[in-house]
């Protein structure tokens, strides 16, 4: 057994001095490594921080609630809570209402304005003031009982205070749908607890001054509940039974595990990306330890004569290349805390926009993380150590005695090779087949994995055929200097081939995700020209945010549909929704109107035929999203109860829709607003109730912007709320510039996976140059020039890199209908009109085979890196 | 007067010196300056529009092999502010827009087992949450689901906790006590330092209480108090020593002592004796005499109590030893008042004119933990 220590002294003699003495080409694998180990870490760690900032908002809402009652779509009597609080399951219950406001006069962040009584709500969340010294479970009466005794007075966070320069007793003016209200500041929370949820942005008011202020007299949204946990089947059976029928009785936890698996996709397909920096690296590493072992075969030989086992000569490779990992890895982490801060702020952005609202400030230190990214590292980069490990064990101690080595009888299984790579490639299409387990698009990524390996496996036999059948023709073209590249080429070894591989992967990966970003990019084009069609949108201030749970007063419908205007309107009810943990938007929308001036994307259904039906009310059609994510097909029928309405209808239809939270289900507004309208108990039953309105204007006027502002004037005249407006134009060009945003950090990653690439080129071909030094020098002694000794590097580098790019395209174009209609459709339940970007591919296919030709130069210049006299002078 | 009149008064006066804007708060709630023309059942019920008031029950139960119990449960109504109106929001009023909160408090002491347990609960008066209802000659105070109805003949508790919960029936065996004149128990040098007072102080008492899976049927004698008020205390007391006792020879004797910040009993300090028919005597200090005989200091809040006393009415003949049964029957508040106080059963032992009595009662102390200073 080979001690440690000695290990370590023997690494420190035959690697470390051997790489130190060829800092150049060490230097660049370690920075190729770092720049992929970098680009994972920071991704990871901001994925990480984005993940641990909404868990942990959730948390502080949901505070120590274990279950909660919550209605789909609409709110639950207040009237409950006397109930609740006698039943013999519970030993507590606090009502919780929020929705987001504005301050007026200043331009922050909007607040999570939150209601609750301060009394029940003891038992759930801790809040203190800003006074106090230590936490305590106890506040001064007088601190919470303020905004009890106060009416319209809030509790607001110091550091939002101090941010905007409020004290205590100052007045804020907070905006709503309806009104705009003065509040009194009468409390500053200490920055901890649950004045840490939404990262502080949020306010506390007494529940009355909440219902006050908005309107939702005798409703909340929840109602958070701790159970006994001595209560009995029973108690629990008998306390579903005093719930209203549509009342749901949940954990806490699905709302926020519903926000996380809707971020794990993102998480995971942002991880896989950045993984690809860190795999292409992989390839760095394998180039620099094959090189070592390819030119130290005598040290090796010599080693072995004087008694090393093949055993030591396998792991001190292995160490050269976890060495490089290692300090890779640690090289790393700078650059990581660079990235991050950049990375942190496009990622919980795109987190924000797509799926669940969060802000990140800072990103904490997560070991785990961290650790990950070590490990990957490290085990990637013995990994590619592994098989110029294996072949240095092979030396023979007699090839201190001879100069002739005894090399792989390569050839032999390279057609081996291809046979397993083609059986990889076929093995593709079963594995696309499969479903998603839980969200999770692992077939999907299962059949990327396969396609990369089978392709690299592939190109050694590519290599060698296209190699040979190239010759003549590269010997007409060029003469004999590249016809002795074209032979070169035809009898490269692994080293070579596997060189290429990180070629394939970097230009597969640039063609896919280029035609997948195009193909969703003119998918979502189409959608908002068809589906998002309207010249001016309106909505209750704040109707967004707050997820159109606020619509429009009676007095403001009126006033719409009073308006004189030669535009049409569309309105539309919105209610967000829960299927089996899928969250989706149901619209009661007015078809008649819609049909008219916008349309869907079709997937499945007649359009002639189910428009008529939709108008009529007749069923629904659902997003592709709802289909993919509930199983629910056409012919199906959809069972909901939203806020206390039931309904039951067919699906006549699925259509693409690119809404962020979830899938969409739409339904007449007409048929929606009688089926409500039957709840006569309920107020306002009778009344429309729009969250927004879409208006369209029926002549072709050269104008429309100037009609646009017309009508907008016409409506903050006369409109007895505030509402939030924004043009068509404005809304669609948002919407793309989101989607442009959101593919910025992903089309980031890819420069810098290609850019290792280039660096892997680069080091192969240096590689290639090294090992044939003597090769190169006899060519030179026997009378060829310099010149042509660097055209046949040349043609050599070109030759590889044509072969790397047409496999690499091949595999690209695999993977691109693998993301566009497996992962994408298993990840986020969507998928695309497929669409090839001619014009993009053609700029910048060239530009990357310029890039990696210019990294034949070092090369090129390594040529007579040694003098030929001294190298025949060592054999 | 109820022991936890002390806590009150001190709270609010706490509320009132941390919270406002005097200007909006002062002499806008009712004042008690004079007789309270108490009449019954109206004014079984809530007094709002004056600050505090209380409904406090205590006794002793046996279980039918003797085991002894003793019992709290007291309701505190509590007026957030004087005015509610506010004139800058005309908006119709939420059902949560409350300017009442209930405090409750309830504790068992196991004698036996040397055992005390309280639990508290706090709601505002909304949403049938809390609050006081009279209807038909029945007065309910009602907090969550613990509550207490007085009707005509019998007063009904019940508290339901995992802890314990009680079911008692309670019978009046004596008419109410007004204390002080008529009801207007004075509390100190001015006409409105003062609070309107009334006591059932011997009812006959059966029902069931369980502790934790234990249920027991019990039968014993409760004592209610029933106050309210608006003033604060006086500023230089620190605190009150409460005393309830009920004796064998079927009389009653209620004292309260104000004690100063310099150790010494106010002159405000006053009692009722009950005598055995429905009579009853004022009693003010310079008709008793009352000494600590030895104190117990708390390990959960360090406070140091009286735990023992000596009773002395001359005028009466009364000469009365008070010993607590538990040691340790502090309640330490947290979540409702924020009081710390010692609250407990005890066992009285003397003579009264010559002859021996024994008895059984309820003490209350406050403002050991610290003066008097903490909301409530």
């Amino acid at each position: 057994m080979v001690s440690i220590n000695f290990l370590l002294k023997a690494f420190v003699w035959f690697n470390l001095r051997y790489l130190k003495r060829h800092y150049g080409r060490t230097l660049a694998v370690i920075l190729g490594i770092a720049v992929g180990a970098a680009v994972f870490t920071s991704v990871r760690l901001s994925i990480h921080a984005s993940l641990e900032s909404f868990s942990r908002s959730m948390d502080l809402i949901a505070g120590q609630a274990d279950r909660v009652i919550l209605r789909p779509g609409g709110r639950i009597p207040d009237a409950l809570i006397s109930q609740l609080i006698r039943h013999p399951a519970i030993n507590h219950a606090s009502p919780v209402l929020s929705t987001y406001v504005v301050v007026e006069g200043i331009d922050p962040k909007p607040l999570l304005l939150i209601g609750i009584d301060p009394i029940l709500d003891r038992m759930f969340r801790t809040w203190r003031s800003e006074d106090l010294p230590t936490t305590s479970s106890t506040q001064p009466k007088s601190f919470w009982s303020t905004i009890i005794e106060i009416p319209f007075s809030l509790l607001l966070p110091a550091s939002v205070a101090r941010d905007n320069g409020w004290q205590t007793n100052d007045t804020i003016i907070l905006q709503h749908v309806e009104r705009k209200t003065a509040f009194k500041i009468v409390g500053l929370l200490h920055n901890s607890d649950f004045a840490l949820a939404e990262n502080g942005q949020i306010a506390i008011t007494d529940i009355a001054t909440f219902q006050e202020f908005t309107g939702l007299y005798g409703e909340v949204d929840r109602i958070d509940l701790q159970i006994y946990p001595e209560a009995s089947a029973d108690d629990m059976a008998d306390l579903k039974s005093i719930l209203p029928a549509d009342v749901s009785l949940s954990l806490p936890s699905e709302q926020k595990d519903i926000g996380r698996n809707l971020i794990r996709a993102y998480q995971l397909n942002l991880s896989v990306l950045s993984f690809v920096s860190l795999f292409v690296g992989m390839f760095l590493v394998y180039s620099l330890v094959a090189l070592n072992a390819a030119s130290r075969r005598r040290e090796m030989a010599i080693l072995r004569s004087i008694g090393a086992s093949p055993r030591l000569l396998f792991v001190l490779f292995l160490a050269d290349g976890l060495f490089l990992g290692v300090i890779g890895w640690m090289v790393a982490l700078p650059i990581s805390a660079i990235l991050v801060k950049y990375l942190i702020k496009g990622v919980s952005q795109t987190i924000s926009t797509l799926f669940v609202r969060l802000s990140v400030e800072q990103v904490a230190l997560a070991p785990w993380e961290l650790l990950l990214s070590f490990c990957i590292t490290a085990i990637i980069s013995i990994a590619a150590a592994w098989q110029p490990a294996r072949e240095a064990m092979q030396i023979s101690p007699l090839e201190v005695l001879t100069s002739r080595h005894s090399t792989l009888k390569f050839k032999q299984f390279t057609g081996r090779l291809a046979i397993i790579g083609l059986t990889f490639i076929i093995m593709v299409w079963p594995l696309t087949q499969l479903p998603g387990i839980r969200g999770f698009p692992l077939p999907g990524y299962a059949a990327t994995f396969f396609l990369f390996v089978g392709f690299a496996l592939l190109s050694p036999w590519c290599l060698c055929h296209i190699g040979r059948l190239i010759t003549p023709l590269l010997s007409k073209m060029a003469g004999s200097v590249a016809f002795l590249a074209g032979k070169y080429i035809g009898n490269s070894d692994t080293r070579t081939a596997i060189s290429v591989g990180a070629l394939i992967t970097a230009v597969a990966l640039f063609i896919a995700l280029v035609v997948m970003i195009q193909s969703f990019r003119s998918t979502v084009s189409l959608w908002v020209q068809q589906t998002v069609a309207g010249d001016l949108f309106v909505v209750p201030k704040m109707g967004q945010l707050n997820r159109h749970r606020y619509p429009f007063p009676q007095k403001a419908v009126e006033v719409f549909q009073k308006l004189e205007t030669r535009a049409d309107y569309v309105a539309f009810r919105r209610y967000p929704m829960h299927r089996q943990q899928i969250p989706y938007q149901f619209e009661a929308i007015d078809f008649e109107v819609f049909f008219k001036h916008a349309g869907f994307l079709w997937i499945e259904g007649v359009p002639e035929t189910v428009h008529l039906r939709l108008m009529k009310g007749e069923g629904v059609v659902v997003s592709e999203v709802f289909a993919n994510r509930t199983g629910l097909k056409v012919g199906d029928r959809l069972q909901a109860a939203i806020d206390t309405i039931q309904i039951d209808l067919p699906i006549l239809g699925i259509i693409r829709d690119y809404r962020t939270h979830g899938g969409v289900v739409y339904f007449a507004l007409d048929a929606f607003e009688k089926l409500r309208s039957a709840y006569r108990d309920r107020p306002n039953a009778r009344l429309h109730q729009w969250s927004g309105l879409r208006f369209f204007f029926t002549d072709n006027h050269p104008d429309i912007d100037m009609l646009v502002e017309d009508l907008r004037k016409e409506i903050v005249t006369k409109c007895p709320v505030p509402v939030d407006m924004i043009s068509g134009r404005q809304l669609r060009q948002g919407i793309l510039k989101i989607f442009d945003e959101t593919f910025a950090v992903t089309t980031a990653l890819l420069l810098i996976a290609l850019l290792v690439a280039t660096v892997g080129i680069a080091v192969t071909l240096v590689v290639m140059v090294l090992e044939r030094s003597r090769e190169l020098n006899t060519l030179f002694a026997i009378g060829s020039s310099f010149g042509q000794i660097q055209a046949m590097i040349f043609w050599e580098a070109l030759v590889i890199v044509l072969i790397g790019q047409f496999l690499g395209w091949g595999c690209g174009y695999l993977l691109s209908l693998i993301l566009v209609f497996v992962i994408n459709q298993q990840s986020f339940g969507w998928t695309f009109l497929y669409h090839i970007d001619w014009r993009t591919l053609a700029i910048t296919l060239p530009l990357i085979i310029s890039a990696a030709l210019l990294a034949t130069l070092p090369a090129i210049r390594s040529v007579f890196y040694k003098p030929p006299a001294s190298l025949l002078r060592e054999q | 007067m109820p022991s936890l009149l002390i806590t009150l008064f001190y709270a609010l006066f706490a509320i009132l010196v941390w919270t406002s804007d005097a200007s909006a708060t002062d002499n806008k709630y009712l004042q008690v300056n004079g007789p309270c023309h108490l009449q019954f059942p109206k004014d079984h019920g809530s007094h709002p529009g004056y600050r505090t008031e209380w409904w406090y029950y205590t006794g002793h139960l046996t279980t039918e092999n003797h085991r002894r119990f003793g019992y709290q449960l007291t309701f505190f109504r509590s007026q957030l502010r004087p005015n509610f109106v506010d004139d800058n929001h005309r908006l119709p009023k939420s059902d949560w827009r409350s300017n009442q909160i209930y405090l409750a408090h309830a504790a068992i002491s196991d004698l036996g087992g040397k055992r005390h347990l309280y639990v508290e609960e706090l709601s505002r008066a909304a949403l049938q949450l809390a609050g006081v209802n009279q209807k038909n000659m029945l007065t309910e105070i009602y907090l969550k689901n613990w509550h207490t109805r007085i009707g005509p003949a019998t007063h009904q508790l019940v508290m339901q906790n995992s802890k314990f919960s009680f079911e008692l029936n309670l019978i009046p065996e004596k008419p109410p006590v007004l204390h002080g004149q008529y009801g207007y128990s004075r509390k100190g040098a001015s006409a409105e330092s003062a609070s309107c007072y009334y006591s059932f102080t011997r009812l006959k008492t059966e029902g069931t209480l369980r502790i934790g899976r234990n249920r027991h049927h019990v039968k014993g004698q409760s004592w209610m108090d029933h106050e309210f008020s608006s003033a604060p205390l006086e500023p230089n007391l620190v605190g009150w020593d409460w005393f309830g006792l009920q004796l064998s020879d079927r009389t009653e004797i209620m004292i309260y002592l104000l004690r100063t910040r310099h150790g010494k009993i106010s002159p405000a300090s006053s009692g009722t004796y009950v005598r055995n028919t429905v009579s009853s005597r004022h009693l003010d200090r310079n008709d008793f005499n009352i000494t600590v005989l030895k104190y117990w200091q708390s390990a959960k809040s360090k406070a140091s109590y009286p735990a023992g006393w000596m009773m002395r009415i001359p005028s009466l003949g009364v000469k009365l030893k008070i010993s607590p049964n538990i040691a340790d029957q502090e309640m330490i508040t947290t979540m409702s008042t924020g009081v710390t106080y010692w609250e407990g059963s005890v066992d009285v032992d003397g003579t009264v004119k010559g002859k021996p009595v024994q008895g059984q009662g309820y003490v209350e102390l406050t403002g050991y933990d610290q003066p008097f200073n903490a909301p409530m």
